[in-house]
């Protein structure tokens, strides 16, 4: 008989704040710019829609394994995520505070769908405050990684932002991407991508293609404890961004495109970069897939 | 004058006769069926067209459906369950004018239509065991389309898994002089087992695809809500625990489904591992995996396979009835009767209450029909042999009265007390009464008669109907577990109170359940996949369950 799998407490369905509290150490986490102060979107109630007094994401203080950190924590539950003004402000003000302060890293839990299209250019002028504070955080010194594992994964603006991180660390659930999957469809088509097959649209953005790819670090299980293990790890990989270090990452992903850029299905590329059992991957618990994707994988410097 | 006793039995042999250059010994072409019904149907025949809940000889149907309607019409359709766009078309063909039938779930509505316009005569609308005794009685098919996984050149049949209905089908027409025409996917020199004989068959065509089975009983663990959790809960603690439940069976919905996927988590802290939900009368549901898998599940005999499930059951025949070919043996006339008879309690999930208890899924615009819920949701008042369950389900109803001590089923109806829309699921009339009286039926589609039921469960929490004295009593726990709906709020909060102290009424703090802790981490699995890891990659769920 199998061994019944151990009850875990997923982060996936987990709300921002059950995440927030889980990944930093227990009773560590002071909230900034919290709900109380109802700094919410000036934008929505134009549109005769619903505000929240957060505008979707938690920022704050905290440790991890007792170092100071700064956190914030995207609310999928409300529009999915995406981001406002206000929700851009609040990421862009605690990275900024990172540079200040000089904590041992920023964590970002990205569960967004991208900018918020009801705020339209506000939205976008956020993403991209968001990006040159990210940057300059790190310049001064300051790890900045990111945890992808919530329900709307992370794309548009904020997949950029998640792969300007030091590290990320997904779940199989989670998925990274720029377009997302139904945007694809839409603009190209359903022969494109048919996104009634669940199954191939985990494959394409999910977090075993995302680590095939190099795009993401740590393979996680969909459990709190494993993405607060993660942080704590992901932040002791500091990569420092030099010119060198660029023109090494765009030489590896124009190899990425000479090699496979006939894939059709992530499993021809997985097959395609020398997986023994490609069909097989999507089944396996992240340790037995680390080591059967080890020699395949293309990490980008 | 001498009165010939065996007319049927002459007319087959001219419908025979007719049909022999069509075929070459039993086996026809598949291009040849529609010219073999011509030949073997006749006008106004009662004609079985194998319908399950899950298998259906769609080939055979899409080759009625192509029959000249000038020689073949005016047929009388007895089965099970209208699920093809097919099944319909021969009405509107004129192929067919009359029907028999027990449930039409995908067709209700097209089917309500066609009532209404005159196309259709519906006989009765059955549970399963009435439209199978009916078959030995007085509604035996003249020619019965049956749907097989493969037959031999004799023409016997393996049915594989998903057997259904076949056996009872075959039987009723084989042994009336009828006539029995198989489809099968493929021909095979020898049979892995044989489920109906040779001698019950006369004609055999390979379908040019597989017979159409439908996934039905398939939940996917990520849509249950933290609600259904907390009913689940109140469920196994309040009800399951309290009588010692070990024969039972579950209705399909997520409501149930939650039930299947707590037992080995909370059934397990509640130490009722070995004490409850031991034998069921249930399909291989892919949801009861991880109690199966953690020793909570003692037998399972099933009315249908389910789509994926079958490498795993074959891989538990400590667990599953299996033949000597290692696959499921479903039997769905044996598995209501079991369900009927044999099991202490039955719970399942509907659309809508009144004050008396009645429940239905049927509204105005859809005739769904019955399918099996009220032969297992019914109290089985010819049962005579005694369980603990049973017999304190008894006591409960019966109270002190006179008269000899008998038992009780347990009959537990699950709703949210708002459905999809904020519709209230509990209402002072049924719509099943202005469905009845709009296609001027006898009977309104009641589908869980009211004095039947023994337990309502809302978020809200129990009412125990066995305890109530009386129509007021009845309608004021019903109210009580009613939550905002506007039946809900007509309650009499004191005489509400009254029953709560007397323990007709519990909240889940009466039960000593937290709300707080009713959450979907109790749950065993939370995604398909998880079932699958439970099952060691032996469930293989069809792909529209995959998100991998």
């Amino acid at each position: 008989m199998s061994a019944p799998p151990a009850p875990r407490r997923s982060y996936r369905e987990a709300g921002a704040r059950r995440r927030l509290l889980a990944v930093l150490d227990p009773g560590s986490f002071r909230e900034l710019v919290g709900p109380a102060e109802r700094v919410q979107s000036p934008h929505l109630a134009a549109l005769d829609l619903p505000a929240a007094f957060d505008d979707g994401v938690a920022v704050g203080r905290g440790t991890l394994q007792g170092r100071p950190v700064l956190a914030a924590s995207q609310e999928g539950a409300f529009l999915g995520g995406a981001v406002g003004e206000v929700h851009g402000a609040k990421l862009t003000g605690l990275l900024r505070l990172a540079a200040r302060e000089q904590p041992a890293g920023v964590v970002l839990l990205l569960d967004s769908g991208g900018v918020r299209l009801q705020e339209a250019n506000a939205g976008l002028l956020a993403v991209s405050e968001i990006l040159r504070a990210l940057l300059a955080a790190r310049a001064a010194g300051v790890p900045v990684v990111g945890l992808i594992g919530g329900g709307w994964g992370c794309f548009g603006g904020m997949g950029i932002v998640g792969r300007c991180c030091d590290g990320l660390a997904m779940s199989e659930e989670g998925r990274l991407g720029l377009s997302g999957p139904e945007v694809i469809e839409t603009t190209c088509g359903v022969e494109e991508l048919d996104t009634r097959d669940r199954a191939l649209v985990w494959r394409l953005y999910g977090g075993k293609h995302r680590i095939v790819l190099g795009e993401a670090d740590l393979l996680v299980e969909d459990d709190l404890a494993a993405f607060r293990a993660a942080a704590a790890s992901l932040l002791t990989r500091r990569r420092v961004l030099t010119l060198e270090r660029l023109c090494q990452a765009q030489e590896a992903l124009e190899g990425r495109l000479a090699d496979f850029g006939s894939c059709a299905d992530p499993v021809d590329l997985w097959a395609a970069a020398g997986v023994v059992a490609p069909a097989e991957l999507p089944l396996l618990e992240p340790e037995p897939f680390l080591a059967a994707v080890a020699r395949a994988r293309r990490p980008v410097p | 004058m001498s009165r010939t006793w065996d007319t049927a039995r002459r007319n087959r042999e001219a419908r025979l006769q007719r049909a022999a250059p069509l075929a070459r010994g039993k086996w026809v072409e598949a291009a040849e069926v529609p010219r073999l019904l011509e030949a073997l149907v006749e006008p106004g025949d009662r004609l079985c067209l194998e319908g399950n809940n899950q298998k259906q000889a769609d080939f055979l149907a899409r080759a009625l459906c192509r029959v000249d309607a000038a020689r073949v019409r005016d047929l009388h359709l007895v089965m099970s369950v209208l699920a093809l766009p097919e099944h319909l078309e021969l009405f509107e063909r004129g192929i067919a004018r009359k029907v028999d039938f027990s449930f039409s779930g995908p067709q209700a509505v097209r089917l309500a239509r066609l009532v209404s316009e005159g196309r259709i005569e519906i006989g009765a609308i059955h549970t399963y065991l009435e439209l199978y005794g009916r078959y030995f009685v007085d509604l035996t098919p003249r020619v019965a389309l049956l749907a097989a996984a493969a037959a031999d050149e004799e023409g016997n049949l393996y049915t594989g898994p998903n057997t259904e209905e076949s056996p009872a089908i075959a039987e009723a027409t084989a042994f009336r002089d009828g006539l029995v025409i198989a489809q099968v996917d493929e021909q095979l020199q020898r049979l892995p087992r044989v489920d109906i004989p040779s001698g019950w068959v006369d004609f055999v065509v390979r379908a040019p695809t597989p017979a159409a089975v439908e996934p039905l009983f398939t939940r996917d663990p990520a849509q249950i809500s933290d609600v259904q959790v907390l009913m689940a809960m109140m469920v196994v603690k309040g009800i399951y625990a309290e009588y010692g439940v070990d024969r039972l069976n579950h209705g399909i919905g997520f409501d149930s489904a939650a039930i299947e996927l707590i037992l080995p988590t909370y059934g397990e802290r509640l130490g009722l591992r070995g004490k409850v939900c031991g034998h069921w009368a249930l399909n291989p549901h892919p949801t009861l995996i991880p109690a199966i898998e953690a020793g909570f599940v003692r037998s399972v005999h099933a009315f249908g396979s389910e789509l994926g499930m079958e490498g795993y059951v074959a891989a538990r025949p400590d667990v599953f009835f299996t033949g000597r070919d290692g696959s499921l043996r479903s039997n769905r006339a044996f598995s209501q009767t079991a369900g009927h008879y044999a099991c202490d309690l039955f719970i399942g999930s509907t659309l809508q209450m009144d004050l008396a208890g009645d429940s239905s899924t049927a509204t105005r615009s859809r005739i769904t029909g019955f399918g099996g819920a009220p032969n297992m949701g019914a109290d089985a008042r010819g049962r005579r042999h005694a369980s603990p369950a049973w017999l304190r389900a008894g006591r409960e109803a019966r109270g002190d009265g006179p008269g000899a001590p008998r038992g009780r089923k347990l009959v537990v109806q699950l709703l949210e007390t708002f459905r999809e829309h904020m519709e209230p699921a509990f209402v002072e009339r049924l719509d099943a009464h202005a469905l009845a009286e709009a296609m001027g039926w006898a009977l309104p589609p009641v589908m869980i008669y009211g004095d039947d039921v023994s337990h309502v469960v809302t978020e809200e929490g129990i009412a125990n109907l066995l305890l109530c004295r009386g129509a007021e009593e009845r309608a004021q726990a019903i109210r009580g577990v009613a939550g905002y709906t506007p039946v809900g709020r007509g309650r009499d909060r004191r005489a509400v109170e009254n029953l709560r102290d007397r323990g007709i009424v519990r909240r889940p703090e009466d039960l000593g359940i937290e709300v707080r802790e009713a959450s979907r981490d109790l749950l065993a699995a939370r995604s398909v996949k998880e079932l699958v890891r439970w099952s060691g990659g032996l469930y293989r769920p069809p792909a529209r369950f995959r998100s991998w």
